[in-house]
């Protein structure tokens, strides 16, 4: 009797380890044919596969994973936070399972395992860097426990897949309570988050920007999420704010505060592109110099950095790491090209699409702008998200924008919106194919273009752009 | 024309859900196109506003908890809303806004939320969310035309005496059963389509500018614009449909 069940017990065990090497070989079989095919570049396609195969497959790799799960979530910031915690722990020496290609559904994340695993099923591997999609954190952090939880910002995001941003953040905070004992990594700036360890009850590690007088907003009409206190429905006070509704906020009903970060960035200035600010921890301090433009991108430096002091890692080591960053596929990533600067940033949100408009203004000379729309799954089937994106900020600088080309499956759209925002109709082209779109923009007169796509248009307006840059 | 038009945008902090405010952006813009000067009174709850001076009033959406403070606020107006309402003025209503102006809400619990009663129609929240592209046919002063816009909304609404903005060519509308979009009412428009509705649908943006024009006694007959822009992205999402 006995036998028959240790039998019975081996030969399951032996069905599990053959059905976790055909989802391996079939998942990298679809990768290298979805390569070869120059299907989608970062896709998900061999999570999906292998996941069909052995759906317990994503426990059986990540289970693997040494020395622990970083996972982050939130709207906007997620892919460069990820990289460049990612970043820090390799040039230290560690093996790391990243999705460094921002695909953070389940399938991105079980792909990313699959890259590193062998055809029998094994990850060598210290710690995984995992961005994860905030209506997907309940799911993968219930099948991987991460170690810590670094949570970057609450902005509106592809509603029509959520419902509402109340929501989403219900659906992280609620997981979070099932994860046993995780490190939260906090944005102290935005109210949104900074919530979330009271409504958690745990501890958390918070960060922050510390005011400052030259790139903090001071008004106008923007996107914020949360005007309202999120506790107790009474609106927001704030001294100042940095965008969107990060800043120093205060609540004068119930006393809900920013909370004072661990980790701070203070004398933050810019200059051509680059941003140099010191970062205090505690128990010291740091200057680090950032190889990137957008204001966003001093949080992603500060919660990667702060996992990173989590961690254990030396201060110093990761600020060098940090200033040789190299931005990942569309995150303001620069092309070179001979006769002008050409930069291509992915756009998913209003506040997102706002920073990114933002940097227009900062810029100087004359431009060309090319702006990708597309309304699939991944970029949120409703588009109506374009009408919260402040364009009307460009009426400053319409003058020097020679020409601004709209293109993807909804290019339409958004030539109405430029139209309503002011922009001259001439300056308006709609070219919905991206290679045309993309030739003229390249044609353009200007020594700085600027292109914004959707998630599901960047590639292929990338593809188009090698064309034309290295 | 003398004096501006006045318009109302109720709650712009509360009600910005889905671009709405597009809403507002589109039918001042095509007053200003047309040099007709226009003033936008942002209104807050608790602030005072003399409905029966106002020419064009948007009401949007938003989440459920603000959509519960701007239902408090318009409770202490309903009275002076009606009146003017019965008196000619423009309104576009859209989602939440929509959902509020009848006679009550119902919940998945049974709960019954009252609304303003000021049109005959209720909601009741239906059990899956009604989430796509839309299309819709609509009839101004005998002459037909294609809305198109998004809709999201788990509640279905069901008009009782009154009629419906139009009928869908492809979506839910108020309730995915009975092939009606949107209601109607003397010179009220109600309607689910988000996108946001009025830029990409100009027919209907100046049908409202007209309207609230003939209400003042004003010339009514607005100068033509050109709309290849509008018609374009529009016809983009209908051919979508297979509705063009």
């Amino acid at each position: 009797m006995r036998k028959v069940f240790l039998d019975v017990k081996l030969k399951r065990c032996c069905y599990l380890m053959l059905r976790i090497s055909a989802a391996i070989i079939m998942a990298k079989t679809a990768n290298w044919l979805s390569r070869l095919f120059r299907k989608g570049k970062g896709s998900s396609l061999p999570g999906v596969v292998a996941l069909r195969i052995c759906p317990e497959i994503l426990e059986k790799l990540a289970g693997q994973t040494k020395l622990g799960t970083i996972m982050v979530s939130g709207t906007n910031g997620k892919t460069t936070t990820n990289n460049m915690l990612a970043g820090i722990l390799s040039s230290s020496g560690y093996r790391v399972v990243v999705n460094s290609i921002g695909a953070n559904l389940i399938g991105g994340v079980t792909a990313a395992f699959i890259e590193k695993a062998t055809l029998g099923g094994k990850v060598d591997c210290d710690y995984a860097c995992l961005e994860v999609d905030e209506a997907f954190f309940p799911v993968i952090s219930k099948k991987i426990k991460p170690g810590i939880v670094i949570v970057t910002n609450f902005f509106r995001d592809q509603l029509d897949r959520y419902g509402e941003l109340d929501k989403t953040i219900k659906f992280v905070e609620d997981a979070l309570k099932m994860i046993p004992e995780p490190k939260l990594v906090l944005n102290a700036d935005d109210p949104l988050v900074a919530k979330i360890q009271i409504n958690s009850g745990l501890p958390a590690f918070f960060y922050g920007l510390g005011e400052n007088t030259g790139l903090s907003e001071k008004g106008g009409f923007r996107v914020r999420e949360a005007r309202f206190c999120p506790l107790c429905g009474e609106r927001l006070s704030y001294s100042y704010y940095h965008y969107g509704q990060l800043g120093n906020f205060q609540c004068n009903k119930c006393g809900f505060h920013r909370p004072s970060g661990k980790v701070e960035a203070c004398e933050a200035a810019a200059s051509d592109g680059n941003f140099s600010f010191i970062i205090h921890y505690p128990g010291g301090s740091v200057p680090v110099n950032l190889p990137l433009g957008g204001l966003y991108n001093i949080y992603n430096a500060l919660a990667a950095f702060s996992a990173g002091f989590l961690l254990e890692r030396d201060p110093l080591k990761m600020s060098v790491y940090l200033k040789s960053y190299r931005p990942a596929t569309g995150r303001m990533e620069e092309f070179n090209c001979p006769d002008k600067k050409v930069v291509l940033n992915l756009v998913k949100n209003p506040t997102g699409f706002g920073e990114g408009l933002t940097y227009l203004l900062s810029s100087a000379g004359p431009l060309d702008v090319l702006i990708a729309i597309n309304d699939q799954a991944a970029d949120g089937r409703d588009i109506s998200w374009l009408w919260d994106v402040d364009f009307e900020m460009l009426e400053q600088i319409h003058g020097r924008i020679n020409i601004f080309v709209c293109t993807g499956l909804r290019a339409q759209e958004m030539g109405v919106r430029l139209k309503y925002a002011g922009v001259p109709a001439e300056k308006i082209i709609v070219e919905p194919g991206y290679s045309n779109a993309v030739r003229r923009i390249m044609a353009g007169a200007a020594q700085h273009t600027y292109l914004l796509a959707t998630y599901t248009a960047l590639w292929p307006v990338e593809k188009e752009l090698r064309k034309y840059v290295t | 024309m003398t004096g501006m038009i006045q318009v109302c945008y109720l709650y712009p902090d509360l009600l910005n859900l889905y671009g709405d405010r597009g809403n507002v952006l589109a039918f001042t813009a095509r007053c200003r196109w047309r040099d007709l000067p226009v003033f936008i009174h942002q209104i807050r709850p608790g602030e005072n506003v003399d409905f029966k001076e106002m020419d064009f009033l948007f009401l949007g959406g938003g989440s459920d908890r603000e959509q519960g403070l701007m239902a408090e606020d318009l409770k202490s107006r309903t009275g002076e809303l009606g009146d003017a309402i019965e008196e000619g003025l423009v309104v576009l209503a859209i989602c939440g806004g929509y959902q509020l102006l009848g006679n009550y809400y119902l919940t998945g619990d049974g709960k019954v939320i009252p609304g303003l009663g000021l049109m005959n129609f209720y909601t009741q929240a239906g059990e899956k969310r009604m989430i796509g592209n839309v299309a819709v046919e609509i009839d101004l002063d005998g002459k037909k035309y294609k809305l198109a816009g998004f809709e999201n909304h788990a509640g279905k609404t069901y008009l009782n005496n009154v009629a419906p903005l139009g009928r869908v060519l492809s979506g839910y509308g108020n309730n995915g059963e009975d092939g009606l979009e949107g209601a109607r009412y003397k010179n009220v428009f109600c309607s689910y389509l988000h996108g946001p509705l009025l830029p990409k649908n100009p027919e209907l943006t100046d049908y409202l500018i007209s309207a609230a024009l003939k209400r003042r006694g004003l010339p009514h007959l607005l100068e033509p614009l050109d709309d290849s822009l509008e018609a374009f992205a529009k016809e983009a999402i209908l051919r979508r449909m297979r509705v063009n």
